[in-house]
């Protein structure tokens, strides 16, 4: 194969011909006999184009080829192909963009054949710079991580496992649920919330391919689509895998605190699980409450214990898991706008946000379903002020879009057992999507749900009187006593989400909800490839919405990731000389993708080149000149400026 | 007498401004045959040695062109630019170059027009300063370099 190279200019039918003169091109590219061959042909993308291209590239047999067509995002891999038919490395197929950049913008002939002889020759001397870049692929890893066990997760979970591959299930409390568990029943159907759910979890325990790790917070992923390593800090729980969660240990504990499960509206001990039936069965031990843990002598849950079960030398554990493809569902968090004094959230009195509610009235809820205020009484009137912190200049901007319907499910939940309570909704304009919802409302207001339409809900106040009652002042209409006031939150994106968004390099959306890789084209997807989103993370969703998510998240993962099958890795990789390396590590700090590490063996930076993008921010960045960025090296880079300054000639 | 014509040499990502200057050809906006590009992957692959050589090897304009901020294809690429090539302007006056000779411009795929404005609204504003003639340091690297 010679050094040399075969110049292709491509006429497109009329769209080149007719705005640059080509026959003067190949005239100019022919002086001096630089070039194997020049050719003018139709159209080099057509089937007679491409055998065209294969049978010149033989019989020249030239390294190289430059392509002046049109843009390479249109074809420069139908010319790798067709090149590399005859024997070409793909690196060695080049193009100029004589048509997008040239043809179609210039309206002077004139100036329209200099500059394509300007793309011409930056191509040429930019092309005698190339080097040959073999093609990788590698296996990839079909398995799956799962980060979240809320219905997202678990639903994520099961149908990746379903498929055959290993799942591994984090979840950061000590057992599987999230916020479904919390309910009772799901608006608007009335289903019951833990009857959906209690299956999903004995499948998740029962699946041979679903390990589940709890008390896990994941501290570090790196990799790539097909090729992940998560990193997750499994906090030690005292109890080992022989307790069968029989409970007995929990009346002897002398420790009680508030329980978060309760949001705060009731005690646990400090040995516990969230509720019976959780998933891991074991208990765990809080080693902020625990007395043994806290040096003190305490051998209550010891005693008790009939499978001897309880390991107070456990350490955390650093669990290490890789995996092809990541699904976040790691679900948002109730907004407690406990800062705006309009809405009295005190914590005294008897103002519950709606998740608070749920609490109060599920079976296993701090009053095993009881809705009764603080005082124990059950309440005989009760507002439901929706929007509350929403949609407001002090609170959300948005709209969470779940919350109307939930409003309404108060009234539902409350004559179940309260029949003659009278519950009144305070709103504005109602978000009330699906066809099953306007149905659901009607049959609110006939079986007595009272509605209070209101313009200003930013101005209504609620105003808790001594003796326990509540005012509601309402603009421009009468103030509303009750004795139990219900919240209707919305829903932010916490904390999570951010240290995910951090962890994983996914975007957060202006709320800080993890973004989508499109809205409309692929809204389970992220903008890295092979981290999938469900669930709640990506927008404040009901059980319905966020199980949807899961099956098209994993659906997505299962569709690429095939056992067999081989991924292409990126060739246009960093490159770091050792010898020239200062280990100053500004290349790893300006990294995207964490792709940079230290070589043990000489302690200069390195480049994991299967997690490498190709950027070349890195290139830019080393102060010492020791990063090559392959195939967009300084050399070439600067062969193409010199090439589009080439003298009009 | 003929006017002067200045070359102007833009460096544009891969990802947003090659595809917007697609754009512009696709919807055939025409704009100045001054401009010519050099493609990178990201605009923070362009180091300010690039600009620098440009303007070396006889452009008279240098213009850079990444992804709106939040967009770039890989994560802040274009914010690493923004940092860099704001410092950058104002060493071009010790370079003795005028720093309207330098531009730093987001071009999304789909905006073809932007490119056609941004690109023409370079080459008119180059165009009175008339030919660059370089002294100072980026000359005398020049010859540093051998």
């Amino acid at each position: 194969m010679s050094e040399g190279t075969v110049l292709f200019l491509c006429r497109c039918g009329t769209n080149v011909a007719d705005f640059v003169d080509l026959e003067a091109v190949k005239a100019w590219a022919d002086k001096g006999g630089l070039l194997d061959r020049v050719c003018i042909h139709d159209f080099l993308c057509a089937p007679a184009g491409k055998a065209f291209v294969e049978e010149t590239l033989k019989e020249t047999g030239s390294r190289r080829a430059v392509m002046a067509a049109c843009s390479p995002k249109l074809h420069q891999k139908t010319f790798e192909e067709c090149a590399g038919a005859a024997g070409l490395n793909p690196a060695q197929v080049s193009m100029a963009n004589i048509r997008e950049q040239c043809a179609w913008v210039t309206p002077d002939k004139g100036e329209a054949t200099i500059k394509t002889q300007q793309l011409i020759q930056a191509a040429l001397e930019r092309s005698r710079l190339h080097r040959d870049l073999a093609p990788q692929r590698m296996e990839c890893n079909t398995d799956f991580v799962v980060i979240g066990g809320g219905i997202a997760g678990i639903e994520a979970a099961l149908q990746a496992a379903e498929a055959g591959r290993k799942v591994t299930l984090f979840e950061k409390d000590i057992s599987l649920g999230g916020e479904m568990i919390k309910v009772e029943e799901l608006a608007p159907s009335a289903e019951c919330s833990p009857c959906l759910l209690a299956p999903r979890l004995s499948q998740v325990r029962e699946h041979a391919n679903i390990t589940v790790v709890t008390g896990a917070e994941v501290t570090d992923v790196i990799g790539f689509f097909g090729n992940f390593t998560v990193t997750a800090r499994k906090k030690a729980r005292y109890v080992t895998d022989d307790c069968i969660g029989c409970e007995a240990c929990f009346e002897p504990c002398p420790v009680e605190v508030q329980s978060d499960f309760h949001l705060g509206l009731g005690k646990r001990k400090a040995i516990r699980n969230l509720f019976p039936g959780s998933v891991p069965a074991a208990a765990a031990i809080d080693p902020q409450a625990c007395l043994r843990l806290k040096g003190e002598e305490c051998t209550a849950c010891v005693d008790n214990c009939p499978f001897m079960a309880l390991d107070f030398e456990q350490k955390d554990e650093i669990v290490e898991v890789h995996c092809g493809a990541v699904v976040v569902a790691v679900g948002a968090e109730v907004h407690v706008p406990a800062d705006l004094p309009r809405l009295s959230l005190d914590g005294k009195s008897d103002v519950f946000t709606y998740a608070e509610f749920e609490r109060l009235t599920c079976s296993n809820g701090p009053t095993q379903a009881a809705l009764v205020k603080r005082d124990g009484t059950a309440p005989e009137r009760i507002a439901v002020l929706h929007c509350a912190g929403s949609l407001c200049p002090d609170g959300l901007d948005y709209c969470s879009g779940v919350c109307c319907v939930n409003a309404f499910m108060v009234g539902e939940t409350v004559r179940k057992q309260l029949p003659e309570a009278i519950v009144t909704n305070i709103h504005d304009r109602l978000n009330l999507p699906g066809l099953e919802t306007e149905a659901f409302l009607r049959k609110q207001l006939e079986e007595g749900t009272r509605k209070i339409e209101c313009h200003a809900l930013d101005k209504v106040r609620v105003q808790p009187q001594p003796g326990g009652e509540i005012r509601i002042a309402i603009p421009g209409q009468d103030d509303l006593t009750v004795d139990m006031v219900v919240l209707s939150t919305g829903f932010v994106a916490g904390a999570r989400a951010r240290e995910l968004s951090v962890l994983l390099n996914v975007e957060q959306d202006s709320r800080g909800f993890l973004k989508s890789d499109h809205p409309i084209l692929n809204k389970t997807g992220s903008v890295i490839d092979g981290v999938s989103l469900a669930g709640s993370c990506l927008q404040p969703s009901h059980g319905s919405q966020s199980i949807t998510m899961a099956q098209s998240a994993v659906g997505r993962a299962l569709s690429r990731l095939v056992p067999g099958r081989t991924i292409e890795l990126e060739t246009m990789v960093s490159r770091i000389d050792p010898a020239r390396c200062s280990a100053c590590r500004m290349c790893a700090a300006t990294c995207p993708y964490k792709a940079i590490g230290i070589d043990p063996a000489s302690g200069r930076s390195l480049v994991n080149e299967a997690v490498c993008r190709g950027c070349g921010t890195c290139a830019a960045t080393c102060p010492s000149g020791a990063i090559t960025a392959v195939h967009f090296t300084d050399e070439q880079l600067i062969a193409e400026v010199k090439g589009v300054l080439h003298e009009r000639v | 007498m003929s006017v002067f014509e200045p070359d102007i040499v833009a460096f544009v990502c891969n990802w947003c401004s090659y595809g917007g200057a697609d754009s512009a050809g696709g919807l055939k906006l025409a704009y100045p045959a001054n401009v010519r590009l050099v493609r990178v992957m990201c605009s923070g692959r362009i180091d300010p040695e690039h600009v620098a050589t440009a303007f070396r090897e006889g452009a008279d304009g240098v213009m850079v062109m990444g992804c709106h901020p939040g967009d770039c294809h890989y994560r802040n690429g274009n914010h690493k630019a923004l940092r860099r090539f704001r410092l950058f302007e104002r060493m071009l006056v010790q370079m003795g170059i005028a720093p309207e000779r330098f531009a730093l411009e987001w071009v999304a795929a789909g905006e073809g027009k932007k490119f056609q404005e941004v690109t023409t609204a370079m080459t008119e504003r180059v165009r009175p300063l008339g030919p660059l003639a370089i002294h100072g340091n980026v000359a005398s690297k020049e010859v540093s370099r051998g």
